[in-house]
């Protein structure tokens, strides 16, 4: 790819230009969009708070160093914090304590529930540090009122987006067997395959499935028969020739400006988040430098959306004001205003209800904020009576799906489940903190520590239960004029609590996986630490629910502005010529992670803001858009 | 290699597997500067010479499928298959032997030769070929005597001999040249990065797409820097590190006028230059760590031709091989050699002589 130009707009010529399309944020959604405006012709410019370096391998190989070094391998470990961008760190989350709230990080907690989510504000946005899970959400997680008179209803069914995640799983590349997928009501188009075979299911996997395939289990009045299934994700895998018709699928290699031809197939080094060593993981920037080939799209980078400028007479936006700063750290900006026929948010579910709300812009439904969602993962752990090769391949290859959907929706919220390859980590901080036991505690030394911690690590498995979050308006994100960052920007103020619902199912998932322990003939070492951050208690038990990075709901999408603050194409209803993209639009986030589902929302986006741009450019899909919400 | 105009099939046969040999040639003097630079240093130039030995196992691979077209049968285990270090280039170049040496200038320089145009300072000979005896040195494997022969002044134009050839006996034979098992092809889903995949031949079409590709990735289509794909050539990829910045599109030959490449050519394992089996003391842990990279290796070798004669899915387990034959060069150029002036080991590439003598 060429091209470095564009990556060094000027911030004064940035503002002095009028696009056609301006976007906040340059993560999955800001890029995606930008891309196809770009092909179509359309001028975009992406504004990104963060350095908006790592576009060669030589800074992104700096990023896996950094990483490498640090202490704390926390979600945001590679990235070079920014002072004048500030990024949640999850250990900053902490117990909070007589309802005080806590502000030692960028977020500030105001609880009654500690959440360890983060996002990354760098050039790519999260999908720097995701793990790449890909799965499609469920026919019913779209119609979660009318199927189980719980949450909202989405204005789109599944049907109607099914194109759409197909053509965001070209934009991903995605590993994946559509036979594996066959559960919980979901439907491919005929002949469809992944544009890349399965990723190669682990020794654990397979261990797994020996005993837990068909494995019958009662909820509420259902059964169902549970298996081991290939995990669909986005990582470069075995190009599937049968893709496209028998086109085949070329993948997308590591990111560089300058020719540096590498592959980026999966080689399994078991560190997809925070950092994939090479780049086999797809992450927002493939699109973006994808999107700076067409030739029309810019990049400004350190530049952080400070207000949104609406006409008060219209209700349209006439700019965006901005702080473009120098030094990643040191105070000293310059203020400049954003000018394009229409302006994208697309800076995460958090960050966009920030920018709103700082704007005073609360919506006229009053939900700008609200309805914040994320995932709520229980963790169980346990070792397995043989050594099962922790530590090889993907975080995850395969999961359990199941129960992702059934009448017991009625009473709890769905739940899946993955085995994780890479053993007690994400619970414990293995494998660093058997190191320590073996050495502190049990003194071994040489061959005996090396016996040790093969036994020791190489039986652990981690299943993680990852469980639905429905919309309340309570768990929202606001913005407070005592909290600020250095750049005078208020921080993100959440609010969040775990609802009964989600609880109900928490204690679901502990009995099933003590169940399934006790199938792998595997010690289940799971313990709940009552004094950590994200502590909860239910029926007299208690669980530690750990956060996703799965920030939803904060401009939820619905059929009228009384009732919710975009509409299916992730329009502003209140602001014509304003979007909010990404997963702050979901009106529910089932069991699946989120970014496939709003890389679908946001391709959507994109054909609608072309046909509204250059009717006459847009593809044909387009034309469907708008018949599809509901009267 | 005896390579003498081809006129018939075992003719083409002789050519590539020279092709292979050739290809191959390339990769223990690429991946010993590769690895002889202290992690974590010379980053851009890591990438720049990682990036170019992948391609020429691509290449290497374009041959395989060529051979296999054509009725052939790839054989990465022959004996003198492994050039024997300092070696010339199999296609007869006789002006430079190639050494595994650490990255240095010494090594780009040997690089630019391997990789340099046809057209460089050359064109204007008239005809491409010296034909002439055998020189010393070069590649063993299937000498069949010191005759005349053909020997190029690149590799640019040994490939065009071969395309040559192909277009002669495809005139005689038509697509009834092309008799291999199309099973044996290796496909896009054993290969791909961002410089071009793995194309499956099966006719005149696709044999000629195979050696366009070798040929532009190499040195270039003439006078340019980048080939149709905006791809850099090899040439000058490498050129960028003794010029100190990157090419750009629109620049002149010679000229870059991108970023820098910044370049310390001090953050370098001191290795020794073709180091020898018999420059590690017997017993020593170099001496070991050798003998297990030259097995390894030969292993590798193995797999690679089982992949080729019809089980393309050997290539998997071909990764595994490759992470192991890093962690060994890694081994041995961290140690130095007892008795040398702060030399360290490096692999030694004797892989008949395993066959030979095993210790």
């Amino acid at each position: 790819m060429n091209g470095t130009e564009p990556f060094k707009i000027p911030p004064e010529a940035a503002f002095a230009t009028t696009y056609d399309v301006a976007i906040v944020g340059s993560g999955v959604s800001g890029a995606l969009i930008a891309k196809t405006l770009g092909a179509l012709g359309l001028k975009v410019l992406v504004v990104e708070a963060g350095p908006g370096e790592d576009v060669t391998i030589g800074e992104y190989t700096k990023s896996v160093e950094r990483f490498y070094s640090a202490v704390s391998k926390d979600n945001n470990a590679p990235y070079a914090h920014s002072r004048n961008a500030p990024m949640p760190r999850d250990y900053d989350a902490v117990k909070l304590r007589d309802s005080q709230p806590n502000d030692r990080g960028y977020l500030v907690q105001n609880g009654p529930f500690e959440i360890d989510s983060t996002y990354s504000r760098v050039l790519g946005g999260t999908t720097r540090h995701w793990e790449a899970k890909a799965l499609r959400m469920l026919p019913d997680d779209f119609r979660m009122q009318s199927a189980f008179g719980r949450g909202r209803d989405w204005p789109v069914t599944y049907d109607a987006l099914a194109p759409d995640y197909g053509r965001a799983e070209r934009e991903l590349g995605v590993s994946g067997n559509v036979e594996d997928q066959r559960y919980g009501g979901l439907t491919f188009e005929d002949g469809y395959v992944y544009p890349m075979k399965r990723m190669p299911p682990s020794f654990l996997d397979k261990t797994m499935a020996k005993d837990l395939d068909g494995f019958e289990v009662k909820v509420g009045e259902q059964t169902f028969a549970l298996n081991v299934r290939s995990t669909p994700q986005a990582r470069n895998g075995i190009p599937n020739p049968a893709y496209d018709g028998g086109k085949g699928f070329t993948p997308t290699g590591a990111v560089s400006i300058h020719q540096a031809e590498m592959g980026g197939r999966c080689q399994g080094n078991t560190n997809c988040v925070p950092i994939c060593p090479v780049q086999a993981k797809y992450d927002a920037r493939r699109t973006l430098l994808a999107a700076m080939d067409t030739g029309n799209v810019h990049l400004l980078a350190r530049t952080v959306a400070f207000r949104v400028e609406v006409d008060g007479t219209t209700g349209r936006v006439t700019g965006i004001t901005c702080k473009t700063y120098a030094d990643k750290d040191a105070p000293g900006h310059v203020t400049g205003m954003l000018q394009a026929r229409i302006f994208v948010l697309a800076a995460n579910a958090v960050e966009n209800a920030r920018l709103m709300l700082a704007s005073d812009l609360h919506g006229s439904s009053k939900l700008m904020g609200r309805n914040l969602m994320d995932h709520a993962y229980l963790l169980t752990w346990g070792l397995m009576p043989q050594v099962v090769g922790t530590g090889r391949g993907p975080l995850c290859t395969s999961g359990i799906e199941d129960i992702r959907t059934g009448n017991y929706r009625q009473h709890h919220a769905a739940v899946r489940f993955s085995i994780h390859n890479d053993g007690w980590g994400w619970a414990t901080g293995a494998p660093y903190t058997d190191l320590a036991e073996l050495v502190d505690a049990r003194n071994l030394t040489g061959a005996a520590l090396r016996r040790g911690l093969i036994d020791r690590v190489g039986r652990q498995l981690l299943l993680d239960c990852m469980i639905e979050v429905l919309p309340e308006e309570t768990n929202r994100i606001s913005v407070d004029p005592r909290h600020l960052d250095q750049l005078g920007n208020p921080r993100p103020v959440v609010s969040f609590h775990i609802p009964d619902y989600t609880l109900e199912t928490a204690a679901f998932s502990r009995r099933l996986t003590r169940q399934i322990y006790q199938r792998l003939g595997a010690e289940d070492h799971t313990r709940y630490d009552p004094l950590a951050p994200g502590w909860v208690s239910h029926d007299g038990e208690g669980f530690t629910l750990r956060g996703g990075n799965h920030w939803a709901g904060t401009h939820i999408m619905g059929t009228e502005a009384r009732t919710s603050v975009v509409d299916a194409t992730q329009k502003s209803w209140d602001h014509g010529n304003l979007y909010l993209a990404g997963a702050g639009s979901m009106p529910s986030i089932g069991t699946a992670n989120t970014t496939l589902t709003l890389a679908a929302l946001c391709l959507r986006t994109a054909d609608a803001i072309a046909a509204e741009l250059s009717p006459g450019l847009a593809t044909a899909s387009v034309s469907t858009h708008c018949q599809e919400i509901p009267a | 290699m005896s390579l003498h105009r081809i006129t018939d099939l075992a003719g083409l046969h002789r050519h590539l597997h020279a092709a292979m040999q050739l290809e191959h040639a390339t990769i223990p003097p690429y991946l010993t500067a590769l690895y002889s630079i202290m992690p974590g240093t010379n980053t851009e130039a890591f990438d720049i010479i990682r990036a170019v030995a992948v391609e020429e196992m691509l290449h290497l691979t374009l041959v395989g499928n060529l051979l296999n077209a054509v009725g052939g049968t790839p054989d990465l285990t022959v004996h003198g298959f492994v050039a024997s270090y300092p070696a010339m280039l199999p296609d007869g170049e006789e002006d430079f032997a190639v050494d595994c040496q650490r990255f240095s200038p010494e090594a780009i320089s040997t690089f630019l030769r391997i990789e340099r145009p046809a057209d460089l300072d050359h064109g204007e000979k008239g005809g491409r070929t010296i034909t002439r005896k055998k020189a010393r040195g070069t590649v063993k494997a299937g000498h069949v005597g010191p005759e005349t022969e053909e020997h190029f002044f690149s590799i640019g134009e040994f490939y065009k001999a071969i395309e040559d050839g192909l277009d002669r006996l495809h005139a005689d034979m038509g697509e009834a040249l092309f008799c291999g098992n199309p099973a044996s092809q290796i496909g896009p889903e054993y290969y791909y990065s961002g410089g071009g995949g793995l194309i499956a031949v099966t006719d005149l079409a696709s044999a000629k797409a195979a050696l366009d590709l070798i040929a532009e990735q190499g040195e270039g289509v003439t006078d340019t820097i980048f080939d149709e794909d905006g791809e850099i050539a090899h040439y000058y990829r490498f050129q960028q590190l003794l010029l100190g910045r990157y090419y750009r599109a629109g620049d002149a030959r010679d000229k870059p006028t991108g970023g820098p490449v910044p370049v310390d050519w001090k953050a370098v394992y001191p290795i020794k230059t073709n180091a020898r089996l018999d420059d590690f003391t017997k017993g020593s842990d170099l001496r070991e760590a050798a003998l297990e990279f030259n097995s390894t290796y030969a292993i590798f070798l193995a797999r690679l031709t089982c992949a080729f004669q019809g089980a393309p899915e050997e290539f998997i387990p071909a990764v595994g091989d490759m992470f192991h034959i890093k962690e060994l060069f890694h081994r041995l150029m961290r140690q130095s050699i007892r008795g040398t002036e702060g030399l360290n080991g490096a692999p030694t590439f004797e892989i008949d002589r395993l066959k030979d003598d095993p210790e």
